[in-house]
Protein backbone atom coordinates (compact mmCIF):
# COMPACT_ATOMS: atom_id res chain seq x y z
CA UNK A 1 0.00 0.00 0.00
CA UNK A 2 1.95 2.88 -0.95
CA UNK A 3 0.04 6.38 -0.42
CA UNK A 4 2.15 8.20 -3.62
CA UNK A 5 -0.27 5.34 -5.85
CA UNK A 6 -2.93 6.83 -4.03
CA UNK A 7 -2.22 10.43 -5.21
CA UNK A 8 -1.96 9.48 -8.92
CA UNK A 9 -5.77 8.43 -8.62
CA UNK A 10 -6.72 11.29 -7.55
CA UNK A 11 -4.46 13.28 -10.18
CA UNK A 12 -6.31 11.85 -12.84
CA UNK A 13 -9.81 12.73 -11.43
CA UNK A 14 -8.52 16.54 -11.30
CA UNK A 15 -7.19 15.94 -14.70
CA UNK A 16 -10.55 14.85 -16.03
CA UNK A 17 -12.16 17.73 -13.78
CA UNK A 18 -10.15 19.71 -15.91
CA UNK A 19 -10.42 18.72 -19.60
CA UNK A 20 -13.76 17.00 -19.76
CA UNK A 21 -16.31 18.74 -21.64
CA UNK A 22 -19.65 17.02 -20.73
CA UNK A 23 -20.92 17.92 -17.31
CA UNK A 24 -21.92 14.24 -16.16
CA UNK A 25 -18.42 13.33 -16.91
CA UNK A 26 -17.14 16.19 -14.48
CA UNK A 27 -19.46 14.74 -11.65
CA UNK A 28 -17.81 11.61 -12.63
CA UNK A 29 -14.16 12.65 -11.91
CA UNK A 30 -15.65 14.30 -8.33
CA UNK A 31 -16.38 10.59 -7.09
CA UNK A 32 -13.04 9.36 -8.36
CA UNK A 33 -11.20 12.12 -6.33
CA UNK A 34 -13.29 11.70 -3.02
CA UNK A 35 -12.61 7.84 -3.13
CA UNK A 36 -9.33 8.64 -3.09
CA UNK A 37 -8.95 11.41 -0.51
CA UNK A 38 -11.07 8.35 1.64
CA UNK A 39 -7.97 5.69 0.98
CA UNK A 40 -5.50 8.36 1.66
CA UNK A 41 -7.22 9.09 5.03
CA UNK A 42 -7.57 5.56 6.44
CA UNK A 43 -3.60 4.95 5.22
CA UNK A 44 -2.89 7.81 7.44
CA UNK A 45 -4.13 5.89 10.75
CA UNK A 46 -2.93 2.14 9.15
CA UNK A 47 0.45 1.01 10.41
CA UNK A 48 2.38 -2.36 10.05
CA UNK A 49 0.76 -5.05 12.08
CA UNK A 50 -2.24 -2.97 13.45
CA UNK A 51 -5.24 -5.42 13.74
CA UNK A 52 -8.74 -3.82 12.88
CA UNK A 53 -10.39 -1.69 16.13
CA UNK A 54 -12.61 -3.94 17.95
CA UNK A 55 -11.33 -4.52 21.19
CA UNK A 56 -11.38 -8.24 22.74
CA UNK A 57 -8.99 -9.45 25.53
CA UNK A 58 -6.12 -9.50 24.27
CA UNK A 59 -5.79 -6.81 21.98
CA UNK A 60 -2.48 -5.15 21.55
CA UNK A 61 -2.30 -2.80 18.46
CA UNK A 62 -5.53 -1.48 16.78
CA UNK A 63 -5.38 0.92 14.05
CA UNK A 64 -6.55 4.35 14.57
CA UNK A 65 -10.30 4.62 14.31
CA UNK A 66 -10.78 8.33 13.97
CA UNK A 67 -10.01 8.76 10.18
CA UNK A 68 -12.76 5.72 9.76
CA UNK A 69 -15.13 7.26 11.98
CA UNK A 70 -14.71 10.38 9.81
CA UNK A 71 -14.68 8.61 6.46
CA UNK A 72 -17.77 6.60 7.15
CA UNK A 73 -19.21 10.07 7.21
CA UNK A 74 -18.02 11.15 4.01
CA UNK A 75 -18.92 8.32 1.70
CA UNK A 76 -22.60 9.08 2.81
CA UNK A 77 -22.37 12.93 2.32
CA UNK A 78 -20.53 12.27 -1.23
CA UNK A 79 -23.47 9.84 -2.45
CA UNK A 80 -25.81 13.19 -1.51
CA UNK A 81 -23.62 15.86 -3.11
CA UNK A 82 -23.37 13.79 -6.23
CA UNK A 83 -27.12 13.20 -6.25
CA UNK A 84 -27.99 17.40 -5.97
CA UNK A 85 -25.16 17.65 -8.56
CA UNK A 86 -26.88 15.34 -10.79
CA UNK A 87 -30.55 17.43 -10.32
CA UNK A 88 -28.47 20.77 -11.35
CA UNK A 89 -27.37 19.03 -14.78
CA UNK A 90 -30.77 18.25 -15.34
CA UNK A 91 -32.12 21.71 -14.60
CA UNK A 92 -29.09 23.43 -16.74
CA UNK A 93 -29.77 21.05 -19.45
CA UNK A 94 -33.77 21.95 -19.38
CA UNK A 95 -32.52 25.70 -19.70
CA UNK A 96 -29.61 25.65 -21.82
CA UNK A 97 -30.83 22.17 -23.92
CA UNK A 98 -27.16 21.14 -23.59
CA UNK A 99 -24.92 19.95 -21.23
CA UNK A 100 -21.29 20.93 -22.33
CA UNK A 101 -19.68 23.61 -20.78
CA UNK A 102 -18.05 25.25 -23.91
CA UNK A 103 -22.08 25.62 -25.33
CA UNK A 104 -23.23 27.09 -22.10
CA UNK A 105 -20.75 29.19 -21.38
CA UNK A 106 -20.06 30.37 -24.78
CA UNK A 107 -23.42 31.27 -27.09
CA UNK A 108 -25.92 30.46 -24.46
CA UNK A 109 -28.16 29.08 -26.37
CA UNK A 110 -27.16 25.81 -28.02
CA UNK A 111 -28.56 25.70 -31.20
CA UNK B 1 11.17 -8.04 -3.86
CA UNK B 2 12.14 -11.58 -1.67
CA UNK B 3 10.13 -10.27 1.60
CA UNK B 4 6.65 -8.77 0.39
CA UNK B 5 3.98 -10.56 1.79
CA UNK B 6 1.09 -11.38 -0.48
CA UNK B 7 -0.99 -8.92 1.29
CA UNK B 8 1.43 -6.18 0.36
CA UNK B 9 1.95 -7.77 -3.98
CA UNK B 10 -2.71 -7.64 -3.91
CA UNK B 11 -2.52 -4.24 -2.55
CA UNK B 12 -0.15 -3.20 -5.37
CA UNK B 13 -2.02 -5.22 -8.08
CA UNK B 14 -5.18 -3.46 -6.71
CA UNK B 15 -3.70 0.11 -6.60
CA UNK B 16 -2.67 0.12 -9.81
CA UNK B 17 -5.86 -1.82 -11.64
CA UNK B 18 -7.44 1.26 -9.62
CA UNK B 19 -5.27 3.99 -11.61
CA UNK B 20 -6.27 2.57 -15.15
CA UNK B 21 -9.88 2.13 -14.00
CA UNK B 22 -9.37 5.77 -13.01
CA UNK B 23 -7.86 6.45 -16.43
CA UNK B 24 -10.39 4.42 -18.33
CA UNK B 25 -13.38 6.61 -16.96
CA UNK B 26 -11.44 9.99 -18.15
CA UNK B 27 -10.79 9.38 -21.39
CA UNK B 28 -14.15 6.59 -21.75
CA UNK B 29 -16.67 9.15 -24.06
CA UNK B 30 -20.22 6.88 -23.62
CA UNK B 31 -21.58 7.76 -20.16
CA UNK B 32 -23.27 4.71 -19.75
CA UNK B 33 -20.04 2.41 -19.75
CA UNK B 34 -18.45 5.17 -17.84
CA UNK B 35 -21.14 3.76 -15.19
CA UNK B 36 -20.82 0.36 -15.20
CA UNK B 37 -16.85 1.37 -14.68
CA UNK B 38 -17.50 3.57 -11.84
CA UNK B 39 -19.32 0.14 -9.99
CA UNK B 40 -16.17 -1.42 -10.10
CA UNK B 41 -13.55 1.17 -9.30
CA UNK B 42 -15.70 1.25 -5.98
CA UNK B 43 -15.69 -2.40 -5.91
CA UNK B 44 -11.77 -2.19 -5.93
CA UNK B 45 -11.74 1.10 -3.49
CA UNK B 46 -13.32 -1.10 -0.87
CA UNK B 47 -11.22 -4.14 -1.33
CA UNK B 48 -8.55 -1.72 -0.71
CA UNK B 49 -10.28 -0.64 2.20
CA UNK B 50 -10.51 -4.14 4.08
CA UNK B 51 -6.46 -3.87 3.35
CA UNK B 52 -6.13 -0.92 5.69
CA UNK B 53 -7.77 -2.63 8.38
CA UNK B 54 -11.26 -1.02 8.04
CA UNK B 55 -13.70 -3.38 6.62
CA UNK B 56 -16.71 -0.60 8.41
CA UNK B 57 -15.80 1.36 5.48
CA UNK B 58 -15.56 -0.97 3.02
CA UNK B 59 -19.18 -2.12 4.09
CA UNK B 60 -20.46 1.44 3.56
CA UNK B 61 -18.49 1.53 0.32
CA UNK B 62 -19.87 -1.36 -1.04
CA UNK B 63 -23.53 -0.12 -0.07
CA UNK B 64 -23.54 3.21 -1.67
CA UNK B 65 -20.29 3.33 -3.89
CA UNK B 66 -21.41 0.28 -5.88
CA UNK B 67 -24.94 0.38 -5.79
CA UNK B 68 -26.72 3.88 -4.93
CA UNK B 69 -24.51 5.75 -6.78
CA UNK B 70 -24.91 3.84 -10.42
CA UNK B 71 -28.51 3.63 -9.53
CA UNK B 72 -28.49 7.23 -9.12
CA UNK B 73 -26.91 8.07 -12.44
CA UNK B 74 -29.16 5.60 -14.67
CA UNK B 75 -32.08 7.58 -13.33
CA UNK B 76 -30.39 10.85 -13.87
CA UNK B 77 -29.25 9.99 -17.52
CA UNK B 78 -32.18 8.72 -18.16
CA UNK B 79 -34.83 11.52 -17.22
CA UNK B 80 -32.55 14.15 -18.41
CA UNK B 81 -34.01 13.75 -22.22
CA UNK B 82 -37.60 14.12 -21.01
CA UNK B 83 -39.67 17.14 -21.87
CA UNK B 84 -42.90 17.23 -20.30
CA UNK B 85 -45.85 18.92 -21.75
CA UNK B 86 -49.29 19.15 -19.43
CA UNK B 87 -52.00 19.21 -21.93
CA UNK B 88 -54.81 20.80 -20.40
CA UNK B 89 -56.74 22.09 -24.00
CA UNK B 90 -58.81 18.76 -23.66
CA UNK B 91 -59.45 18.39 -27.57
CA UNK B 92 -58.12 17.96 -31.01
CA UNK B 93 -55.26 20.38 -30.53
CA UNK B 94 -52.68 17.62 -29.60
CA UNK B 95 -54.62 14.06 -29.42
CA UNK B 96 -56.86 13.60 -31.68
CA UNK B 97 -59.00 9.62 -32.79
CA UNK B 98 -56.84 8.68 -29.22
CA UNK B 99 -53.81 9.19 -31.54
CA UNK B 100 -51.21 12.38 -31.34
CA UNK B 101 -51.87 13.75 -34.56
CA UNK B 102 -52.62 16.94 -34.04
CA UNK B 103 -50.73 19.88 -35.39
CA UNK B 104 -50.59 21.00 -31.84
CA UNK B 105 -48.35 17.54 -31.56
CA UNK B 106 -46.42 18.09 -34.78
CA UNK B 107 -44.97 21.41 -34.19
CA UNK B 108 -43.80 20.33 -30.21
CA UNK B 109 -42.03 16.79 -31.85
CA UNK B 110 -40.51 18.89 -34.27
CA UNK B 111 -39.30 21.00 -31.56
CA UNK B 112 -38.08 18.46 -29.11
CA UNK B 113 -36.36 16.54 -32.13
CA UNK B 114 -34.31 19.85 -32.51
CA UNK B 115 -33.19 19.45 -29.20
CA UNK B 116 -33.00 15.56 -29.21
CA UNK B 117 -35.11 15.19 -26.55
CA UNK B 118 -37.64 12.79 -26.07
CA UNK B 119 -41.26 14.32 -25.95
CA UNK B 120 -43.63 13.71 -23.08
CA UNK B 121 -47.21 14.68 -22.99
CA UNK B 122 -49.38 14.49 -19.78
CA UNK B 123 -53.00 14.75 -20.04
CA UNK B 124 -53.75 12.80 -16.94
CA UNK B 125 -56.93 14.38 -15.82
CA UNK B 126 -56.40 14.71 -11.98
CA UNK B 127 -53.51 17.05 -12.92
CA UNK B 128 -55.03 18.83 -15.97
CA UNK B 129 -57.94 20.00 -14.18
CA UNK B 130 -56.41 21.38 -11.22
CA UNK B 131 -57.74 24.39 -10.01
CA UNK B 132 -56.04 27.90 -10.81
CA UNK B 133 -54.36 29.92 -13.27
CA UNK B 134 -51.57 27.95 -15.45
CA UNK B 135 -48.59 29.84 -13.34
CA UNK B 136 -49.57 28.34 -10.51
CA UNK B 137 -49.78 24.79 -11.59
CA UNK B 138 -46.83 24.90 -13.14
CA UNK B 139 -44.70 25.39 -10.48
CA UNK B 140 -46.56 23.02 -8.60
CA UNK B 141 -46.23 20.14 -10.88
CA UNK B 142 -42.68 20.86 -12.39
CA UNK B 143 -43.73 20.44 -15.91
CA UNK B 144 -41.54 22.00 -18.76
CA UNK B 145 -44.66 23.45 -20.98
CA UNK B 146 -48.59 23.82 -20.66
CA UNK B 147 -50.53 23.88 -23.17
CA UNK B 148 -54.16 25.59 -22.24
CA UNK B 149 -56.98 27.12 -24.91
CA UNK B 150 -58.88 30.27 -24.84
CA UNK B 151 -62.29 29.39 -25.35
CA UNK B 152 -63.90 32.49 -27.02
CA UNK B 153 -61.38 32.95 -28.95
CA UNK B 154 -59.72 29.60 -30.06
CA UNK B 155 -56.40 30.42 -29.65
CA UNK B 156 -53.79 28.01 -28.10
CA UNK B 157 -51.59 29.15 -25.50
CA UNK B 158 -47.81 27.54 -24.97
CA UNK B 159 -46.85 29.06 -21.82
CA UNK B 160 -43.30 28.04 -19.89
CA UNK B 161 -40.74 29.15 -18.17
CA UNK B 162 -39.47 33.18 -18.70
CA UNK B 163 -36.03 31.79 -18.04
CA UNK B 164 -35.60 28.97 -20.70
CA UNK B 165 -33.78 29.81 -23.55
CA UNK B 166 -36.00 26.90 -25.28
CA UNK B 167 -38.58 28.86 -24.98
CA UNK B 168 -37.12 31.65 -27.63
CA UNK B 169 -36.80 28.79 -29.88
CA UNK B 170 -40.57 27.36 -29.56
CA UNK B 171 -41.39 31.46 -30.02
CA UNK B 172 -39.62 31.44 -34.17
CA UNK B 173 -41.51 27.85 -34.67
CA UNK B 174 -44.84 28.96 -33.31
CA UNK B 175 -44.72 32.18 -35.62
CA UNK B 176 -45.82 30.04 -38.57
CA UNK B 177 -49.21 29.07 -36.80
CA UNK B 178 -51.65 31.84 -36.61
CA UNK B 179 -53.70 30.33 -33.65
CA UNK B 180 -50.74 29.52 -31.63
CA UNK B 181 -49.37 31.89 -29.21
CA UNK B 182 -46.23 31.46 -26.96
CA UNK B 183 -46.16 32.99 -23.50
CA UNK B 184 -43.75 33.02 -20.75
CA UNK B 185 -44.09 33.69 -17.37
CA UNK B 186 -41.51 34.83 -14.42
CA UNK B 187 -39.79 32.44 -12.23
CA UNK B 188 -40.57 32.34 -8.88
CA UNK B 189 -37.92 33.56 -6.35
CA UNK B 190 -36.96 31.85 -3.47
CA UNK B 191 -39.00 33.32 -0.35
CA UNK B 192 -41.96 34.34 -2.20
Amino acid sequence: MDPLLTFIVILVGFYGLATSNNIIKSVFCITIIESGIILLFLNLGNFEGGTIPIIGEDVVAIVDPLPQALMITTIVIGSTVTALALMLCIKLFHHYGSIEWSKIFGKGDAS
Amino acid sequence: MADLTLLEITAYALQILLIFIAIAIVLHKNNRTIIILIASFSLVVSALYVINNAPDVAIAEVAIGAAIIPLIYVISISRQREFIVLDRAMDDFIISDEEFTGYGYRLLKQFTDHYHLDLNICNDPMICQMEGPDQNVCERTNVDLIVSKDEKTGTYYLKGKESSLLMHKLEEMAADYSDIEVQTFKDVEFGE
